[in-house]
Protein backbone atom coordinates (compact mmCIF):
# COMPACT_ATOMS: atom_id res chain seq x y z
CA UNK A 1 0.00 0.00 0.00
CA UNK A 2 1.50 3.36 -0.99
CA UNK A 3 -1.55 5.60 -0.56
CA UNK A 4 -0.66 8.51 1.71
CA UNK A 5 -4.12 8.49 3.25
CA UNK A 6 -4.08 4.73 3.76
CA UNK A 7 -0.68 4.83 5.45
CA UNK A 8 -1.78 7.72 7.64
CA UNK A 9 -4.83 5.71 8.76
CA UNK A 10 -2.69 2.64 9.52
CA UNK A 11 -0.22 4.80 11.48
CA UNK A 12 -3.05 6.50 13.38
CA UNK A 13 -4.58 3.09 14.12
CA UNK A 14 -1.38 1.78 15.73
CA UNK A 15 -0.86 4.91 17.81
CA UNK A 16 -4.53 4.98 18.88
CA UNK A 17 -4.42 1.34 20.00
CA UNK A 18 -1.31 1.90 22.13
CA UNK A 19 -2.50 5.17 23.68
CA UNK A 20 -5.97 3.82 24.45
CA UNK A 21 -4.51 0.66 26.01
CA UNK A 22 -2.09 2.72 28.10
CA UNK A 23 -4.60 5.29 29.29
CA UNK A 24 -7.64 3.12 30.09
CA UNK A 25 -7.99 -0.13 32.02
CA UNK A 26 -11.38 -1.48 30.96
CA UNK A 27 -11.73 -2.91 27.43
CA UNK A 28 -14.91 -0.91 26.77
CA UNK A 29 -13.22 2.34 27.79
CA UNK A 30 -10.16 1.43 25.71
CA UNK A 31 -12.34 0.84 22.66
CA UNK A 32 -14.17 4.12 23.14
CA UNK A 33 -11.00 6.16 23.64
CA UNK A 34 -9.24 4.37 20.77
CA UNK A 35 -12.09 5.18 18.39
CA UNK A 36 -12.06 8.83 19.48
CA UNK A 37 -8.29 9.09 19.10
CA UNK A 38 -8.38 7.46 15.67
CA UNK A 39 -11.14 9.81 14.51
CA UNK A 40 -9.21 12.78 15.91
CA UNK A 41 -5.92 11.78 14.28
CA UNK A 42 -7.45 11.05 10.87
CA UNK A 43 -9.78 14.06 10.98
CA UNK A 44 -6.92 16.31 12.13
CA UNK A 45 -4.70 14.98 9.34
CA UNK A 46 -7.31 15.63 6.67
CA UNK A 47 -8.02 19.09 8.08
CA UNK A 48 -4.31 19.97 8.18
CA UNK A 49 -3.99 18.72 4.60
CA UNK A 50 -6.79 21.02 3.43
CA UNK A 51 -5.36 23.99 5.35
CA UNK A 52 -1.90 23.44 3.84
CA UNK A 53 -3.24 22.84 0.32
CA UNK A 54 -3.24 26.52 -0.81
CA UNK A 55 0.38 27.07 0.29
CA UNK A 56 2.75 27.47 -2.68
CA UNK A 57 5.62 25.47 -1.12
CA UNK B 1 -7.24 -0.77 38.18
CA UNK B 2 -6.73 -2.30 41.62
CA UNK B 3 -3.70 -4.46 42.41
CA UNK B 4 -4.30 -8.14 41.73
CA UNK B 5 -2.55 -11.17 43.20
CA UNK B 6 -0.20 -11.12 40.21
CA UNK B 7 0.54 -7.44 40.88
CA UNK B 8 1.44 -8.20 44.47
CA UNK B 9 3.65 -11.10 43.37
CA UNK B 10 5.41 -8.85 40.87
CA UNK B 11 5.81 -6.01 43.36
CA UNK B 12 8.70 -7.86 44.97
CA UNK B 13 10.61 -7.79 41.67
CA UNK B 14 13.17 -5.10 40.99
CA UNK B 15 11.44 -2.27 39.07
CA UNK B 16 14.55 -1.71 36.98
CA UNK B 17 14.61 -5.37 35.97
CA UNK B 18 10.96 -5.03 34.98
CA UNK B 19 11.91 -1.98 32.89
CA UNK B 20 14.67 -3.94 31.16
CA UNK B 21 12.25 -6.75 30.31
CA UNK B 22 9.60 -4.22 29.20
CA UNK B 23 12.16 -2.61 26.89
CA UNK B 24 13.51 -5.88 25.47
CA UNK B 25 10.11 -7.46 24.86
CA UNK B 26 7.30 -4.99 24.08
CA UNK B 27 4.57 -5.65 26.64
CA UNK B 28 6.83 -7.96 28.65
CA UNK B 29 6.78 -5.70 31.71
CA UNK B 30 2.99 -5.67 31.76
CA UNK B 31 2.76 -9.44 31.25
CA UNK B 32 5.20 -9.98 34.14
CA UNK B 33 3.07 -7.82 36.42
CA UNK B 34 -0.15 -9.60 35.55
CA UNK B 35 -1.57 -7.02 33.15
CA UNK B 36 -2.16 -9.74 30.58
CA UNK B 37 -4.61 -7.89 28.33
CA UNK B 38 -2.43 -4.80 28.02
CA UNK B 39 0.74 -6.86 27.65
CA UNK B 40 -0.70 -8.95 24.82
CA UNK B 41 -1.94 -5.87 22.97
CA UNK B 42 1.51 -4.27 23.20
CA UNK B 43 3.21 -7.55 22.29
CA UNK B 44 1.20 -7.74 19.07
CA UNK B 45 0.82 -4.07 18.12
CA UNK B 46 4.36 -2.71 18.51
CA UNK B 47 6.29 -5.46 16.69
CA UNK B 48 3.63 -5.29 13.96
CA UNK B 49 4.14 -1.54 13.64
CA UNK B 50 7.90 -2.12 13.53
CA UNK B 51 7.57 -4.75 10.78
CA UNK B 52 5.28 -2.48 8.75
CA UNK B 53 7.98 0.21 9.02
CA UNK B 54 10.56 -2.24 7.67
CA UNK B 55 8.21 -3.33 4.86
CA UNK B 56 7.77 0.33 3.92
CA UNK B 57 11.55 0.40 3.39
CA UNK B 58 12.29 2.62 6.35
CA UNK B 59 15.79 2.81 7.77
CA UNK B 60 17.18 1.74 11.12
CA UNK B 61 19.48 4.69 11.65
CA UNK B 62 23.07 4.30 12.85
CA UNK B 63 24.46 6.20 15.84
CA UNK B 64 26.24 9.07 14.14
CA UNK B 65 27.17 11.65 16.76
CA UNK B 66 28.24 14.06 14.03
CA UNK B 67 24.59 14.19 12.89
CA UNK B 68 22.46 14.80 15.99
CA UNK B 69 19.10 14.17 14.29
CA UNK B 70 20.32 10.82 12.94
CA UNK B 71 21.59 9.90 16.40
CA UNK B 72 18.20 10.81 17.91
CA UNK B 73 16.42 8.68 15.32
CA UNK B 74 18.80 5.80 16.14
CA UNK B 75 18.02 6.25 19.85
CA UNK B 76 14.28 6.08 19.08
CA UNK B 77 14.75 3.01 16.86
CA UNK B 78 16.63 1.12 19.56
CA UNK B 79 13.72 1.76 21.94
CA UNK B 80 12.06 -1.20 20.24
CA UNK B 81 14.28 -3.68 22.09
CA UNK B 82 14.88 -7.22 20.83
CA UNK B 83 12.98 -6.81 17.52
CA UNK B 84 15.47 -4.05 16.64
CA UNK B 85 18.44 -6.37 17.12
CA UNK B 86 16.72 -9.21 15.24
CA UNK B 87 16.06 -6.88 12.31
CA UNK B 88 19.66 -5.66 12.38
CA UNK B 89 20.98 -9.23 12.49
CA UNK B 90 18.81 -10.14 9.51
CA UNK B 91 20.12 -7.19 7.54
CA UNK B 92 16.72 -5.48 7.47
CA UNK B 93 16.27 -1.74 7.86
CA UNK B 94 18.84 -0.65 5.32
CA UNK B 95 16.31 1.88 4.04
CA UNK B 96 15.62 2.80 0.44
CA UNK B 97 15.76 6.56 0.22
CA UNK B 98 14.19 6.68 -3.24
CA UNK B 99 11.18 4.55 -2.22
CA UNK B 100 7.97 6.55 -2.05
CA UNK B 101 7.23 5.05 1.37
CA UNK B 102 10.71 5.70 2.84
CA UNK B 103 9.68 8.55 5.14
CA UNK B 104 6.55 6.70 6.23
CA UNK B 105 8.72 3.69 7.05
CA UNK B 106 11.00 5.86 9.16
CA UNK B 107 8.00 7.33 10.98
CA UNK B 108 6.64 3.85 11.77
CA UNK B 109 10.04 2.61 13.02
CA UNK B 110 10.82 5.68 15.11
CA UNK B 111 7.36 5.97 16.66
CA UNK B 112 7.24 2.23 17.44
CA UNK B 113 10.45 2.66 19.45
CA UNK B 114 9.19 5.78 21.20
CA UNK B 115 5.87 4.13 22.08
CA UNK B 116 7.77 1.20 23.58
CA UNK B 117 9.72 3.64 25.75
CA UNK B 118 6.38 5.07 26.93
CA UNK B 119 5.23 1.54 27.75
CA UNK B 120 8.44 0.96 29.73
CA UNK B 121 7.62 4.04 31.83
CA UNK B 122 4.09 2.72 32.39
CA UNK B 123 5.49 -0.65 33.50
CA UNK B 124 7.81 1.21 35.88
CA UNK B 125 4.86 3.14 37.36
CA UNK B 126 2.98 -0.12 37.90
CA UNK B 127 6.03 -1.67 39.56
CA UNK B 128 6.26 1.35 41.87
CA UNK B 129 2.61 0.94 42.83
CA UNK B 130 1.53 4.23 41.28
CA UNK B 131 -1.07 2.60 39.03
Amino acid sequence: MTSHFGLMVVFALFVSIVFATLMRDEPRDQLRLGARLLAGFVGGGVLAGWLLYPLPF
Amino acid sequence: MRATAADRAASSANPYLICAVAWAIPGGGHLWQGRIQKGLIFLITLPLMFVVGLLLQGRLFPFEVSQPLVALAAFADIGMGVPYFIAKAMGAGAGNVIAITYEYGNAFLIVAGLLNMLIVLDAFDIAQGRK
